[in-house]
């Protein structure tokens, strides 16, 4: 653990807050969530960590992206990732995220998922262990400390070429761009 | 009172999995209900096709993330079949005491998603620890806690580990001894039976005009069991009961899933006993050359949930022609639970779904 | 039993090609005209449980395979007999040029989605069918997917794979 803790609350307090508060949004994107009730009920209980699962994507600000994402789920999750309140986190959870997986030649699945929502980090493995979340969720801490944990500014400043590839998969996306770009002037 | 049309799901804290229902409410009642799957459809049957059969053998586990063992079994079974391929009786031994195991597990975690939907958090946290002790002789077994990759054609992929029988013994009478537990503060409880009592009614001439298998079908009394239908891997050689309850609602549904799991265990007990030495599998052919021969095959048996069937065909290639599972949720999850949730209240919807035991993957494939 | 059912079978459908290749297997061949009314003749026998609707695309001989599996219900709750022991496998061919066909909802409640998800994933149009909406897809693809001539990993790479990264797209590589 940190030895100069202290340093850090004066240093930056909302970074310190946050990092110790992770809440999740309860959305089960594919099979990685099979190892999500483990982990936060009593046997590896994630709250020891600070993370436990939150009802709707407003109170939460870490997103695990648990397993594959089909075409259909994607503008679920980008729906979802838009709601969350920034600082906001998110983890690609298992294999299949990061470059399709086992699923790499199936039509209805996307392959890399940074193409279309920003990743702070990946736990890689078909199926990641309980551990696997702690070890992330430690290691998110460090990306938090040094503020490279910044994919929701990512998504704010590239946010029309995020848009752009979200389009090209989902076809008009139904809802307005969550930053316009006549805002930014 | 007008009617609102409100989407329950996919990101919804009464959904497990990934899957969404469109309701159509007036008030708190349900006038309408419609699934929507196709979440998590990654088109398995069409991977399947361009994948070797030994190949397949390690993605056809994936379909069902809750029980992957019974898809592996179906699997095996059909290449089985196609290929003429016998299983020593040791293998069918493993095969019964291992899915009873996988079916204990997964009850659990249905267990733990219906005691979470009701707000028995303590249930909840019960039933998730001991599906872990579970997990732990899978990983002991296989090395792995979720997908196994253990069944294979022409029997199991490795012994039992020395000594595991009494671990397993003691891990089964572990999870046991908490059972009066259980029923104390879940099963036996009023507040259980207030809220499952008479909700989620599948009466007899539904369940049979909508196609329901499994527990659904218990429920309303009628013993159909592929266990004892059709009899495969060791269930013809031991004495095991069915458990059935009459009414139909969700409260019987979750009363049979309990005695299912202590039947199990009984049933795993005996099967441990008798279980004969032996090889655990038959040489099956260079699988780099490997060719099945052509021609269909259509194989079921009696996963967590219910009827598993798989339709395979092959036209004498090294890769299958057709695959098609039918999954037990399917029919449960788009045609009864459409039915069911007509005149329900809103907060039920969970309920119901969960009694119904919907694993979303298993749809959508 | 089946040996039974065989020759009733045979009796109202001469035409019909019946197969036993195991003890708890039928299989029947019917031409694509004569289903509604097998269908309904079976489930009168007890087979009514329709576990499931299939299709396969047969390319080289242009032609679609419609199966439905069909099983019987106890007749008694307690003891087990031999009728629920058999699976009836009912196949018809039709032309996949004109990819047309009943729908057998009228008969057999449950072939709903099974219907919907044929009609999604290999393009056969179910006539009397009241909803033939998307099922599992989001997407429409040009060939719809199970068919034999979708070559699913031609298309991840001229389509997913296609898509820029995010920084290549800021350097303008695109």
């Amino acid at each position: 653990m940190d030895r100069n803790q202290l340093t850090k609350w004066i240093k930056s307090p909302g970074n310190m807050g946050h990092k110790y508060s992770l809440d999740v949004v309860y959305f089960c994107t594919g099979c990685g969530i099979i190892e999500i009730p483990p982990s936060i009920t009593a046997r590896w209980d994630a709250e020891r960590f600070g993370v436990k699962p939150v009802a709707t994507p407003r109170q939460a600000n870490l997103f695990l992206i648990t397993g594959y994402v089909s075409v259909k789920t994607l503008k679920a999750v980008i729906r979802t990732y838009e709601q969350m309140q920034e600082p906001k986190f998110a983890v690609g959870f298992g294999s299949c995220p990061i470059n399709g997986g086992m699923y790499w030649d199936s039509y209805n699945t996307v392959n890399h998922l940074d193409k279309y929502i920003p990743i702070d980090g990946w736990i890689a493995g078909c199926m990641p262990r309980p551990e696997a979340i702690f070890i992330a969720v430690t290691h998110l801490w460090t990306l938090i400390d040094k503020e490279i944990a910044d994919g929701y500014k990512r998504y704010r400043d590239k946010y029309k070429y995020y848009r752009a590839n979200q389009e090209k998969v989902l076809g008009e996306l139904e809802w307005p761009p969550l930053f316009p770009e006549d805002d930014k002037k | 009172m007008r009617e609102l049309e409100l989407y329950f799901g996919p990101q919804h804290l009464g959904m497990v999995g990934n899957f969404s229902i469109t309701l159509n409410v007036e008030g708190d009642r349900i006038i309408k209900a419609a699934s929507n799957p196709g979440y998590l459809h990654r088109g398995f049957e069409k991977l399947m096709e361009y994948r070797t059969w030994i190949q397949n053998f390690t993605l056809v586990c994936r379909i069902n993330v809750i029980e992957p063992d019974s898809m592996e079994l179906m699997y095996s079974m059909a290449v089985e079949d196609l290929a003429g391929i016998e299983v020593p009786e040791r293998a069918e031994y493993i095969r019964s005491i291992y899915l009873e195991l996988a079916r204990i597990g997964s009850h659990l975690f249905g267990l733990w998603a219906y005691a979470n939907m009701l707000g028995f958090d303590t249930v909840a946290n019960w039933a998730m620890y001991h599906r872990d002790l579970i997990l732990d002789l899978f990983e002991e077994i296989t090395g792995a806690r979720v997908y196994h990759m253990y069944i294979w054609p022409g029997g199991v992929r490795r012994d039992f580990p020395k000594g595991l029988k009494g671990r397993i013994v003691k891990t089964l009478h572990k999870i046991g001894s908490g059972v009066p537990d259980y029923d104390d503060t879940f099963f036996n409880s009023r507040l259980f039976y207030d809220r499952a009592k008479n909700v989620g009614t599948v009466t007899r001439k539904q369940a049979l005009e909508m196609g329901a298998v499994g527990q659904v079908l218990r429920a309303t009394g009628m013993k159909y069991d592929i266990r004892k239908i059709e009899p495969y891997a060791a269930y013809d050689k031991v004495d095991w009961a069915i458990p059935t309850r009459e009414d139909g609602d969700a409260y019987s549904r979750i009363w049979v899933v309990r005695d299912e799991m202590i039947e199990s265990v009984h049933m795993i007990f005996k099967l441990l006993d008798d279980m004969p030495d032996g090889s655990v599998y038959n040489r099956i052919p260079n699988p780099f050359k490997w060719k099945v021969p052509a021609g269909e095959t259509y194989v079921r048996c009696e996963s967590s949930r219910g009827e598993l069937g798989l339709y395979m065909a092959s036209n004498g290639g090294d890769k299958p022609y057709r695959v098609h599972f039918n999954t037990p949720s399917y029919s449960h999850g788009l045609t009864i639970l459409e039915e069911v949730l007509k005149g329900e209240s809103i907060a039920d919807v969970g309920n119901i779904m969960m009694s119904l035991y919907i694993v979303a993957p298993e749809i959508d494939r | 039993m089946n040996q039974e059912l065989k020759k009733k079978i045979n009796s109202s459908f001469p035409s019909a090609k019946i197969s036993l290749p195991n003890e708890s297997r039928v299989v029947i061949e019917v031409n694509r005209d004569a289903i509604i009314s097998v269908l309904s003749f079976l489930k009168n026998m007890g087979y009514e449980h329709l576990s499931m609707v299939s299709c396969v695309d047969w390319i080289k001989e242009d032609e679609f395979e419609l199966i439905y599996f069909l099983n019987a219900y106890m007749e008694n709750d307690e003891e087990y007999g031999e009728i629920e022991k058999s699976t009836i496998l009912l196949k018809t061919m039709i032309s996949r040029k004109e990819a047309k066909y009943i729908t057998a909802i009228g008969i057999f409640a449950s072939a709903e989605p099974y219907e919907r998800e044929i009609h999604e994933l290999f393009g056969i149009y179910f006539e009397g069918h009241p909803r033939l909406t998307h099922l599992l897809l989001e997407r429409d693809y040009e060939i719809p997917p199970f068919r034999k001539d979708f070559d699913t990993r031609k298309y991840v790479k001229e389509f997913y794979e296609e898509i820029p990264f995010v920084e290549d797209r800021e350097e303008g590589k695109e």
